[in-house]
């Protein structure tokens, strides 16, 4: 139970920091001690996080993470409240571009001597290096990567409509969905209802018709590109998507159907690959499903990134700057980057981590050659669904019309595309 | 010494409203910060899609849920008022749901309502195939739903406020009017109910306030959705506060629900007011 044993260990770390001041000054020197916040409290997240507290204790360290179970809008009200009463934590979950606008709010940790002494910044991929120096300096670490925009296809209902051939573009995939519709799968979409679920729809749609309109539309909100042609088919592609999706979902979360989806009554999945994670725990196999890149018309892998990250807050004790120094080490370590990623399903940061060996699953492969790929043809794009593209409220903004155009028909393609260009307008 | 706690709720309470008010004039995001853009806030809410829906919706949820409740709990006082056995046990279940968190209604009814596991199920299980009650999932209709939570979590409240009336109207007049030949309806029509009026107001204010602030059982039954189709003023405050980081605008919505909660308390205070000052002297 990674609950009891997370408890166990804030135990452990509070009784070790009301120790730590006679002990410190016994010793003379700083013994490494790290205060951290995120979201992750049970299942994988909160496995991977244990362990990595376990390596900073066998380092010598003090680890003293407060998980803030539920979303990650929890954790931040926590970590405004800590930024707001002066007393930070060390270091805390934080991703994307809030990362640049919470440093505006508080000091935050020059990382550039840690980094270069690692040698790190040539084995991450650039844009999302930029994240995480956003005034020039790193003051902030990404720790695992995600893509959005995976394909899951169930065996079952890949069986029912008698295909064996992974989709690669948007004609392949719609023609392989009316194929499992003939054949007798009832939703050849699964999905679950929540907004970063019908963003990402959208997100997957663009990014695979024209990841350089992606790019220009959605992460650098040009004008012209949020009126192209390019959303409108984008908008189009989502309607198809939709009509395939079970309308009965409500607002239910995408875990809810994976056993529909592995049973063949639904057949295919545009999930993050954290969805790999979850049908593992759930006690599915690796036969059940075939994870592929989403679909891209170009036939080039597209890889929506979603990374999670540590940013560090300076602190002025000598055992917290230790610590912090001592955490983005770990946090840098080809070996640790293996580890965590090979409990929560996701892959490492860095590009030159070997993944042929066990341990490693084929999804994880597949995702790992996809991001490789996408580096090379500059297919590798910031998903919005997952804040990663831009700040929350600029992100919640085009989600609003973008799940309301998933749940309403009667809007029209060239409609949605009109409202999130005024969306982006009122928003920024 | 009742004033000190009066005092001290009083102070927490304008001091905190006040704070919120200062910020909605602010340009805070993030954290709060000093500085003045004078309206700005409250005319981006006004305009967002979100307040506007949220808007609507909280009209019609408000309008009819405070009238379907008093409808229903009126029913069930009159009901439980006929000196039926085991009023107590009733009585006790009618009141049990308002003892059950909203979450908790919210997160019960959306697996009753959803079509694919609830009550629409369980009727094409049954043999009828073609009965639809997919409310949850329809644009139109999810306001709804949100009405059906709501009425059966408080209309146990309405009804307990209403028996309490019903048994305070005084027997001899009912008494004389049986003895003038006047029938059970008429009796409830002509003398019972209009004694009702002073509780009906105190009912629908009540609800009323708790229409404006609804926050949880929206969150727990469609989170507003489908799409944005069941937004209410509470679901956007917290959503422009917490989830888009926008302290300011937050608080502009926030002072636009306090405005919607001062129009329904100071008519009703301004009605105590004068039924008070016609009381004394009569």
């Amino acid at each position: 139970m990674p609950i009891t044993t997370t408890r166990r260990r804030l135990l452990a770390g509070s009784v070790a920091t009301l120790a730590l001041p006679a002990f410190a000054r016994a010793q003379g020197a700083a013994k490494p001690r790290l205060t951290a916040i995120s979201q992750w409290s049970a299942g994988s997240d909160g496995a991977a996080i244990t362990a990595l507290g376990k390596k900073f204790e066998e380092k010598g360290g003090v680890w003293q993470h407060s998980p803030v179970p539920g979303f990650t809008t929890e954790m931040m009200n926590k970590l405004r409240a800590q930024i707001m009463a002066g007393d930070p934590p060390a270091c805390s979950q934080l991703k994307g571009p809030e990362i640049a606008a919470w440093s505006k709010i508080a000091p935050t940790v020059d990382l550039d001597a840690v980094v270069a002494a690692a040698g790190y910044e040539k084995v991450v991929a650039p844009d999302l290096a930029k994240l995480h120096k956003p005034a020039g300096k790193w003051i902030a670490l990404p720790l695992q990567i995600y893509s959005t925009n995976m394909l899951f296809l169930s065996k079952r209902a890949m069986d029912k409509a008698k295909a064996d051939k992974v989709p690669v573009t948007w004609a392949d995939f719609n023609d392989l969905a009316e194929k499992m519709k003939s054949g007798g799968v009832n939703h050849p979409i699964a999905n679950g209802g929540t907004r970063p679920d019908d963003g990402q729809k959208f997100e997957a749609a663009l990014a695979g018709i024209s990841p350089a309109a992606y790019r220009a539309a959605i992460m650098n909100l040009d004008e012209k590109a949020l009126k192209g042609p390019e959303i409108k088919a984008a908008f189009a592609q989502v309607r198809k998507i939709a009509d395939w999706m079970d309308p009965n979902v409500g607002a239910q979360h995408f875990s809810t159907n994976l056993k529909r989806f592995v049973d063949g009554d639904m057949g295919m999945m545009i999930m993050g690959g954290w969805a790999q994670g979850v049908l593992r725990n759930a006690g599915f196999k690796f036969e059940d499903f075939v994870i592929a890149p989403g679909p891209s018309d170009n036939s080039k892998p597209v890889f929506l990134l979603n990374a999670d990250a540590f940013i560090f807050w300076q602190r002025k004790e000598p055992d917290l700057q230790a610590g912090q120094t001592l955490m983005a080490q770990l946090v840098m370590d080809p070996a640790i980057q293996t580890m965590y990623s090979q409990i929560t399903g996701s892959i490492p940061v860095r590009t030159d981590v070997d993944l042929s060996g066990e341990g490693w699953s084929e999804g994880q492969r597949t995702t790992a050659k996809a991001l490789k790929d996408a580096i090379a043809s500059n297919q590798a794009v910031l998903s919005m669904a997952h804040n990663m593209a831009q700040e929350n409220g600029m992100t919640a903004a085009m989600i609003d019309v973008i799940t309301e155009y998933v749940k309403n028909k009667s809007i029209k393609p060239e409609q949605a595309a009109t409202r999130l260009a005024e969306a982006v307008e009122g928003a920024r | 010494m009742i004033w000190v706690p009066l005092l001290l709720s009083a102070a927490h309470l304008i001091s905190f409203s006040l704070w919120t008010i200062w910020i909605s004039f602010t340009p805070s995001t993030l954290i709060p910060v000093s500085g003045w853009v004078g309206l700005r806030n409250y005319s981006a809410v006004l305009a967002s899609r979100n307040w506007q829906i949220a808007f609507d919706n909280l009209l019609l949820f408000g309008g009819a849920f405070v009238v379907l409740s008093a409808a229903t709990g009126l029913i069930l006082a009159i009901l439980l008022d006929q000196r039926i056995r085991g009023e107590n046990v009733l009585r006790s279940i009618f009141l049990y749901p308002l003892a059950v968190s909203f979450v908790v209604t919210g997160t019960v009814w959306s697996w009753l309502l959803n079509p694919g596991l609830g009550i629409q199920k369980l009727v094409h299980d049954l043999g009828w195939t073609s009965f639809r009650f997919d409310w949850l999932i329809d644009r139109d209709m999810a306001i709804w739903t949100i009405v059906i939570a709501a009425i059966w979590q408080s209309s146990g409240f309405a009804m307990a406020l209403f028996l309490a009336g019903l048994r305070s109207v005084d027997a001899d007049i009912i008494k004389a009017a049986q003895i003038d030949g006047a029938g059970p309806v008429r009796i409830y029509r002509r003398i019972i109910l209009p004694s009702l009026w002073p509780i009906t107001i105190t009912v629908a204010v009540i609800q009323l306030q708790f229409a404006i602030s609804t926050f949880d059982l929206v969150r727990a039954l469609t989170n507003g959705g489908p799409g944005i189709a069941t937004q209410l003023p509470a679901l956007v405050v917290y959503d422009l506060m917490f989830q888009r980081s926008l302290l300011g605008r937050g608080a502009a919505a926030a002072v636009l629900m306090l405005l919607i909660l001062l129009a329904v308390l100071l008519p009703y205070a301004a009605w105590r007011y004068i039924q008070r000052r016609r009381a004394a002297h009569a």
